[in-house]
């Protein structure tokens, strides 16, 4: 790199430096100390301090990307096979083609020239939407066998419902692959880009190996996860009543069992529900109202076998399973027996 | 500094990864290193030994190597949770460059500050969380000791 460097009179006078790049291109450069950076960058923070910082570029905007590349990496990442030309439609949203063909009009592109053969996800969006439902659906059935329909319903509602969803799909890195029209990829563009990845899935490789998808990345975001946290009930004392009637069980009565501090602050009430004079729950809370609807709940978490120490759900490897988990709660046996249960959950 | 004045996280993982299957959370790794310079020396040897096998034992991360004139040649790794870890690897050796490129690919992308814990549970009791009213039979009114009532008895008859 040395090998240009011309010894000028300007060295010594002035500090400049001179290197011919190649014949006719010589390049000045000054190595002292330069008196204008501190103005320049001043200048420059002050700027950015008014502007703000940039905006995000999306990924394939910046150095080093190779969309095939990325695409075979991430099914080979997740283990999936999938096939390459639907999990690229896959990633294709409405919003970019219709962005695409009118940048194309504005720069006054001949439409049959470049004319843009890219297919939508809408068809796979849909397709895999379904199939999450119902597999979902099944699953929480089959785990949880006593949890009634407004239940699964809720749990399902939840595992689809976009914050979940969008943060596996950017966990996941889809957000990079996802090709639509503005940049950070919204909320449900990236929604119906995860559904429509597992349409693309379950077309390429089949329901089961969907299905394991689900499993794996779905369902384990239930973990840590509370019943009721996922499925707002109003009135849990009410929902207590129709379940136990429903099994032919004494009604619940509430009584006091414990209390603290009933004039202070801080007071604690524990009370405790009891069905033809067994403990059903206990339960703490501030007021006896507050305990008593809290002892519903807990009521109602043992009876849906949806409990905190409840045997984990089965997400051994993939060659035991078919679509069904095979472990189902170990605390449900079917019929309510108030005297084996814990009294504190 | 103090644990108080710097950063600390508890021990967790991304998206529950390993529950299910186990991902590798690396998902791009870029080499930038220089044709000429001598401190790009293991660089240029690791790539011609060690990337493409490298690549070949990792395919979900896809390796970029993109030669520029830089004066430090640079690793620059990109994680599934979007972070981004730049290392140097001004005048390391090819092997030493295999080390850290198998350390970078066992890291999840989660920052490597102070871990508050060493252990982390959703169930955290299985019998029950003990609290002052455990075991304490029921009763309404003032707390005090509970009596003793069954250790006299069995004093009395032995």
């Amino acid at each position: 790199m040395a090998s240009g460097y011309i010894v000028n009179r300007g060295v010594l006078i002035f500090g400049i430096h001179y290197q011919h790049v190649c014949r006719n291109v010589l390049l000045t450069q000054t190595r002292e100390k330069k008196r204008w950076m501190k103005a320049y960058t001043l200048l420059m923070e002050r700027k950015l301090k008014i502007e703000g910082p940039p905006p995000p570029k999306p990924r394939s905007q910046k150095p080093n990307w190779d969309y095939h590349a990325e695409v075979q990496a991430f099914s080979s990442r997740l283990k999936e096979s999938f096939s390459p030309e639907l999990l690229k439609t896959a990633f294709v949203n409405p919003c970019y083609i219709q962005s695409e063909q009118e940048r194309r009009q504005a720069l006054s592109v001949d439409s049959e020239t470049a004319a843009l053969v890219l297919g939508d996800n809408i068809q796979l969006h849909t397709q895999g939407l379904e199939f999450t439902k119902s597999f979902l659906s099944d699953w929480c059935k089959a785990s949880f066998p006593s949890l009634p329909s407004k239940g699964v319903v809720a749990i399902v509602g939840h595992l689809t419902s976009h914050p979940v969803v969008c943060h596996v799909a950017r966990n996941l890195a889809i957000e990079d692959l996802t090709m639509s029209a503005q940049f950070p990829v919204p909320d449900e563009v990236l929604h119906s880009t995860f559904l429509a990845v597992i349409g693309a899935l379950q077309e390429s490789s089949g329901a089961e190996r969907a299905g394991l998808f689900l499993r794996d990345f779905l369902v384990t975001q239930l973990v840590g996860k509370d019943l009721f946290e996922m499925w707002s009930v109003v009135n849990p004392m009410g929902l207590l009543v129709e379940e136990l009637s429903k099994r032919n069980v004494a009604l619940p009565e509430p009584r006091l069992t414990r209390s603290a501090g009933a004039g202070t602050v801080l007071p604690l009430y524990f009370v405790g529900l009891y069905s033809d004079k067994k403990l059903l729950a206990e339960a703490p809370g501030e007021t006896v109202l507050a305990a008593e609807e809290e002892a519903a709940r807990v009521a109602l978490r043992k009876l849906y076998g949806y409990t905190e120490n409840r045997r984990p759900c089965d997400f051994s490897a993939a060659e035991q399973l078919g679509l069904m988990p095979s472990n189902p709660s170990a605390t449900h046996k079917g019929h309510v027996t108030p005297s084996t249960m814990s009294s504190i959950s | 500094m103090t644990s108080r004045g710097t950063p600390s996280r508890f021990l967790q993982s991304v998206l529950q990864n390993g529950v299910g299957r186990y991902v590798c959370q690396l998902k791009r790794i870029s080499l930038i290193f220089s044709k000429n310079g001598q401190s790009s020396l293991g660089a240029r040897e690791f790539i011609e030994e060690g990337v493409v096998d490298f690549a070949i034992k990792n395919p979900g991360t896809v390796v970029y190597v993109s030669p520029q004139s830089c004066r430090i040649p640079k690793i620059v790794a990109e994680y599934l949770n979007g972070n981004v870890k730049e290392e140097a690897i001004t005048s390391k050796t090819s092997q030493q460059i295999a080390e850290l490129i198998t350390k970078l690919t066992n890291q999840s992308g989660l920052d490597i500050i102070r871990i508050r814990k060493p252990i982390h549970t959703d169930s955290p009791s299985i019998q029950g969380q003990w609290h002052p009213f455990t075991n304490r039979p029921p009763s309404i009114g003032p707390i005090g000791p509970q009596k003793q009532q069954a250790n006299e008895r069995l004093c009395e008859t032995s």
